[in-house]
């Protein structure tokens, strides 16, 4: 059905529960937003301009052999199913999988690098590892980044940076993003407050998918919101202090959750969680973390649920519409996927 | 202080907005700030209306930049300033020195400081000249230096001076 997606490997590593703080950090993810000199950026350039870039940037990734037996698509090839399943494996931005201009993707064979190209910027470089890494996640993105630096002429300017379509990514074009786990702090209402204090911090929170995405099963993206004025290495070291005060302040509900007067109520909840994943006939993507959410949390509490965080992790991938349409092998209708979703659940969780 | 608008009057009025869970101040001439709407004593002005600023980017860029006093246009790819201002998104690389004075001042706004202090891009030219760019304008000052050494090497003194400029170009862009 999908030759593009029998490429990719049916689990990825970055979702394996390594690195620091698994339970709680999902992945670590570090963008760079780059151009070259001397051609519009992506939305005022010509057709023949952007196919230009398109096969000069795709060239140069090829040439930095981090892409050995890599993947490298032209958008444009790509049915909306192969779009989605690029998106659910966080290869390519919903905002490039809904242009109509002459985009492409390369990612490696380990799908812990990806360039995007002609998306809002003529290259977006990224790198994506399991747990709390940002140290190795930039080392790898900016290592790929030297590299094509060597090949393309970027458009950078001494004061401003690295010149980017969108000011707010101008100067270092540095995204660093964590993906964290917060059910207890979910719980305590202590959410929305918190996301105000990290604004006022310079970070930004988000869903899953990126911007304007919804949050689900307690997972947030956080990420810095300003990248100029401060070197990759502030802005990595900024965001790092900051998980790590969510972590604590995570781990500090998670004890609360425990204490002698909640604990029972807390463990029914995770016990019901687990019973309604093993046992449900139909379940949607959004009730599937909703529960998992509460499992993942039980799991990381010690409880003994049964399972462990590697199978979790790779079910919010797997559960994803797109994955689940491509093992199912056929078209499904919202209601077939959601009988297949709890199906597949029913006979993989332990 | 002068007025963060018009640059030209003293600021006498002080404005302090939430703009995305942020705190923005502005430092306003008092014409300035009656035109931003804001109510003043002995101005006759409408309520000011943030709305226009808190739902997104492009127009907190429309709400807070300098009104231009001609339309600007980049230089190379012929965006006009308002066109940035409505959509949030430039032409092209050469648009940062197009509008060089506007971004400055909204640059500082959104990141709270305007000079890139991270990685150099060594093999990168500064500003770069958007249109007709000749290959030799893409390499880098130590490749242009060998080039140069090697066209007095060989005589070629008509690419060596044009090799010279650029170098010279680049070294002042750099500094």
């Amino acid at each position: 059905m999908a030759k593009v997606i029998d490429s990719f490997r049916p689990y990825v590593t970055w979702a394996n529960p390594r690195g620091k703080w698994p339970d709680i950090i999902f992945s670590t993810r570090v963008r760079l937003a780059r151009n070259l000199a001397g051609s519009a950026f992506p939305q005022r350039a010509s057709a023949g301009t952007l196919r230009g870039i398109r096969e000069t940037a795709l060239e140069a990734v090829k040439a930095t052999r981090l892409f050995a037996r890599g993947h490298y698509f032209k958008t444009a090839a790509l049915s909306p199913l192969e779009k989605n399943f690029l998106i659910e494996r966080h290869h390519i931005s919903h905002n490039l999988a809904s242009l109509e201009r002459a985009g492409a993707v390369a990612v490696n064979n380990e799908e812990d690098l990806a360039v995007m190209v002609n998306e809002e910027d003529h290259l977006r470089l990224q790198s994506i590892a399991s747990g709390f890494s940002i140290p190795a996640a930039f080392e790898a993105v900016n290592k790929l980044d030297d590299e094509l630096g060597r090949l393309l002429p970027y458009a950078y300017s001494g004061k401003f940076g690295f010149l980017t379509a969108c000011p707010t990514n101008v100067g270092t074009g540095l995204r660093v993003s964590c993906l964290v786990h917060l059910p207890a702090l979910s719980r305590s209402g202590q959410m929305p407050k918190l996301l105000e204090s990290l604004s006022h911090l310079g970070m930004t929170a988000r869903g899953i998918y990126g911007e304007g995405t919804y949050v689900l099963g307690d997972f947030y993206q956080i990420s810095n919101a300003t990248c100029l004025g401060h070197s990759e290495d502030e802005f990595c070291a900024n965001l790092d202090r900051t998980i790590t005060n969510l972590i604590r302040l995570e781990i500090l509900s998670r004890e609360k959750l425990a204490a002698p007067s909640v604990k029972l109520k807390t463990e029914d909840s995770v016990f019901r969680a687990y019973g309604l994943l093993k046992n449900a006939r139909s379940i949607s993507y959004g009730e599937f973390m909703q529960n998992l959410s509460l499992v993942r949390m039980g799991a990381a509490m010690g409880y003994p649920v049964r399972t462990d965080f590697g199978t979790l992790n790779q079910f919010t991938l797997l559960m994803q519409p797109a994955h689940l349409e491509h093992m199912s092998g056929r078209a499904l209708g919202p209601d077939e996927r959601d009988a297949a979703r709890a199906d597949y659940i029913r006979k993989n969780l332990n | 202080m002068l007025c963060q608008v018009c640059k030209k009057n003293a600021a006498s009025v002080f404005l302090k907005v939430a703009v995305n869970n942020k705190m923005t101040e502005m430092h306003l001439c008092e014409r300035c700030a009656a035109g931003k709407g804001a109510s003043f004593a002995g101005f006759d002005v409408e309520p000011f209306n943030i709305s226009g600023m808190t739902g997104n980017l492009s127009g907190y860029f429309k709400e807070f930049l300098p009104r231009e006093k001609r339309t600007l246009h980049c230089r190379s790819c012929g965006l006009a300033y308002h066109e940035f201002k409505e959509a949030g998104f430039l032409g092209c690389p050469e648009c940062y020195s197009s509008f060089e004075p506007q971004l400055t001042e909204l640059l500082t706004r959104i990141h709270g400081n305007c000079g890139h202090t991270g990685k150099n891009c060594g093999a990168s030219i500064v500003h770069p000249v958007v249109n007709g760019a000749s290959p030799a304008a893409r390499r880098s000052v130590s490749e242009l230096k060998a080039a140069l050494k090697k066209a007095v090497e060989t005589e070629d003194f008509e690419s060596a001076a044009r090799l010279r400029d650029r170098i010279r170009e680049l070294g002042e862009n750099h500094g």
